[in-house]
């Protein structure tokens, strides 16, 4: 299994305090790596530090090619999503409530639309090879869809959908821009366990059937230890452990950093 | 309903008649009179009895509206009931308008007043429709649109009295430069959202107003351009009688001489520009770029997770709306053939806003029901002189009251998987 991210001694700081401390870690491709730790441990920090939403204090992060790397750090904003293809959910959802559950997928493809529109010229006069590109966007929408069972309500706003649908929703629609690393940031919250379920299923088959990566916070364990190749446990900002699913289930450290320590 | 609900409702009616009493009693109450050296004060109690009155009315009317379960109101029926027929049947209600707009001048009852007031509504259609892809697909509140309609005015004012190119030439080149200028006002509120977007707007429409003042050598400052050639009908000028070597319109096509030719011609000269705009602002909404501006208005930073380059999106939609404002203003001058800073004041950047967003934001129909609304109203009551901007507002508020989302709110989809069910 070749490896597709690594980071290395991240660390980010605001003010006076210190986020992530001095955390290095990798995740390997077709496998779903899982951060795990207690409320305020600096998950979503790692990942918005990923991501491009923050830049890092000190440290490096590259995303790994067949022989060649890039380091994550150089891309900030939209650009991690365009060139570097660095995926993500949201823990508060953020779909496009007002738009259909179509047209948020077509939104993910937009960069290659562009191209294909020529910049809006060719859409404009309506030529074949923008409609043939159109379609095709149209139909990698409906794989998708197919996949989470929502094609019958593609036309419907995506505000409408019920919760567990519109998180579904969201993690397709960053699966069709293609990204190598896909970032969820927990993405069983609020969702009952038949839905927990199917989401397990849904991140299963991406990892098996995709070229992607999968990176994963998450709180509910049920999903967590059922699905995660590897895990690693922060505190603090610190990585406290990291193994197998199994191995951070009987780990002291890591029930320690979430019950407390024995007095 | 029950009796409760009424007296409840009536005392907050006369509630209102309270805070109405405290507006108009100083307002209207107190008239300043001037009689022969000094100033003097006629009371006028009655006329703020009579208003204060209609305020309570009003008020509980509408309360007894908003507690029934089943409107009953003829507004409300009207309202739903004509956004019911624009909606369903879109296509129809589209093309029975447009027709409508081609015969209207020639109507039997169609005369120099209508057409004026025709030309005015359809200039205001036009820069409504320029400021929906800014502010109803791109969600970004301009409140300094009257600049870019002053941008295109005055280059179109500029380069046809100094060079004397004729109106097809100028035309977009004006439309350039006011997209010149949208990215100009783009670049510094990047970053910016919401109520500080809209101040910053606000004080861009102001700066090119007062540029406009100041720059005496270039604008001739607060005395205005005059002598704007009027445009001509492909090279045919509207005279009486042409200059030498010249055939004028009526010569040409064998007719008794008419003002009225002109404006006919000015009255289909804004049409078609302002069909053009909407014909743009429907095609672009369906691709990419269109789809774009609107998931920027639902959430920023959900775009930007996914790959969509903000700046060039929020760029596009200045460049694109101030380029339509920039030709409206180039009609606006050649209709007028004289331009000053007055005419670009905030109050035209607020009525273009309202039109944008009392029609709904983002409905085209909706820009075009409440140019017609707000405008038309506001022309009926022109009599009334100082009194008709109080139209204006009693338009606003009926739809606010009854269509509080806009006269049409619903937003179709931009392309459908399933097809169209109806």
């Amino acid at each position: 299994m070749s490896n597709l991210l690594s980071v290395e001694n991240l660390t980010m700081k605001f003010g006076g305090l210190t986020a992530i401390d001095d955390l290095s870690f990798d995740a390997k491709n077709n496998q779903i790596t899982s951060i795990i730790g207690p409320n305020g441990a600096g998950k979503t920090t790692v990942f918005n530090c990923l991501t491009g939403f923050y830049k890092p204090t000190n440290g490096q992060m590259f995303l790994h090619k067949e022989d060649s790397k890039i380091s994550l750090r150089k891309y900030t904003d939209f650009k991690i999503a365009y060139v570097a293809k660095v995926a993500r959910t949201f823990q508060n959802i953020r779909l496009f409530p007002a738009m259909s559950v179509l047209e948020n997928l077509l939104v993910a493809q937009h960069n290659e639309l562009m191209v294909a529109s020529g910049y809006s010229l060719y859409g404009l006069l309506n030529l074949k090879t923008y409609r043939d590109k159109e379609q095709l966007a149209v139909d990698k929408a409906k794989y998708w869809l197919d996949i989470i069972g929502l094609t019958h309500r593609a036309d419907d706003n995506a505000g409408d959908l019920p919760y567990g649908d519109q998180r579904k929703l969201e993690i397709v629609r960053a699966m069709c821009i293609e990204p190598r690393l896909l970032c969820l940031d927990e993405p069983a919250a609020g969702l009952n366990p038949k839905e927990s379920a199917e989401l397990n299923q849904l991140l299963k088959f991406i990892k098996t059937e995709k070229q992607t990566g999968i990176l994963l916070i998450e709180h509910d364990m049920s999903v967590v230890m059922g699905i995660s190749d590897h895990v690693v446990v922060l505190n603090y900002g610190k990585k406290i452990f990291q193994g197998t699913a199994d191995q951070t289930k009987n780990s002291k450290e890591v029930i320690e950093a979430y019950l407390g320590v024995d007095e | 309903m029950e009796k409760k609900d009424i007296i409840q409702s009536f005392k907050d009616s006369l509630f209102t008649g309270f805070i109405a009493l405290a507006l108009f009693g100083p307002i209207v109450g107190l008239r300043t009179a001037s009689k022969g050296e000094g100033l003097f004060i006629t009371p006028q109690w009655g006329v703020v009895f009579v208003l204060v009155g209609l305020c309570i009315l009003g008020r509980f009317l509408i309360n007894l509206n908003s507690a029934r379960t089943t409107e009953f109101t003829i507004f409300s029926k009207l309202a739903s009931k004509f956004s019911a027929i624009t909606e369903d049947k879109a296509k129809h209600f589209a093309i029975t308008a447009i027709l409508f707009a081609v015969v209207f001048p020639f109507l039997p009852f169609t005369d120099r007043y209508f057409m004026d007031v025709a030309i005015m509504i359809l200039t205001y259609i036009m820069l409504g429709w320029g400021l929906n892809i800014v502010v109803g697909l791109a969600g970004l509140l301009d409140l300094g649109y009257v600049a870019f309609y002053a941008v295109g005015a005055y280059s179109y004012a500029l380069i046809a009295t100094t060079f004397g190119w004729s109106f097809w030439i100028c035309l977009p080149l004006a439309g350039l430069f006011a997209a010149f200028f949208g990215i100009l006002l783009g670049f510094p509120v990047l970053r910016l959202r919401g109520d500080y977007l809209a101040i910053v707007t606000l004080g861009f429409g102001e700066i090119i107003r007062i540029i406009l003042i100041n720059w005496y050598e270039v604008t001739n400052g607060p005395d205005g351009i005059t002598g704007i050639p009027r445009p001509s009908f492909f090279g045919l000028p509207f005279k009486r009688s042409p200059d030498e070597g010249e055939t004028s319109f009526h010569l040409f096509f064998n007719l008794e001489y008419s003002t009225m030719h002109r404006i006919i011609f000015l009255y289909y000269l804004i049409l078609v520009l302002a069909l053009i705009t909407n014909y743009f602002t429907l095609k672009i909404r369906k691709l990419p770029v269109g789809r774009a501006w609107e998931a920027l208005r639902e959430d920023e930073i959900a775009c930007k997770s996914l790959g969509v380059n903000p700046t060039n999106t929020k760029l596009t939609a200045f460049a694109i709306g101030a380029m339509f404002g920039g030709f409206a203003g180039s009609f606006f001058a050649t209709r007028q053939a004289f331009i000053s800073p007055e005419s670009f004041t905030f109050i035209e950047s607020a009525i273009i806003v309202a039109i944008v967003v009392l029609g709904g934001m983002g409905s085209q129909t909706g820009v075009v029901l409440a140019s017609i609304f707000l405008i038309g109203i506001t022309e009926m009551f022109r009599d009334l002189e100082q009194y008709r901007m109080i139209a204006f507002g009693g338009a606003m508020v009926l739809i606010m009251v009854f269509k509080p989302k806009g006269i049409l709110a619903n937003r179709k989809p931009t392309i459908l998987m399933h097809g169209d069910k109806k």
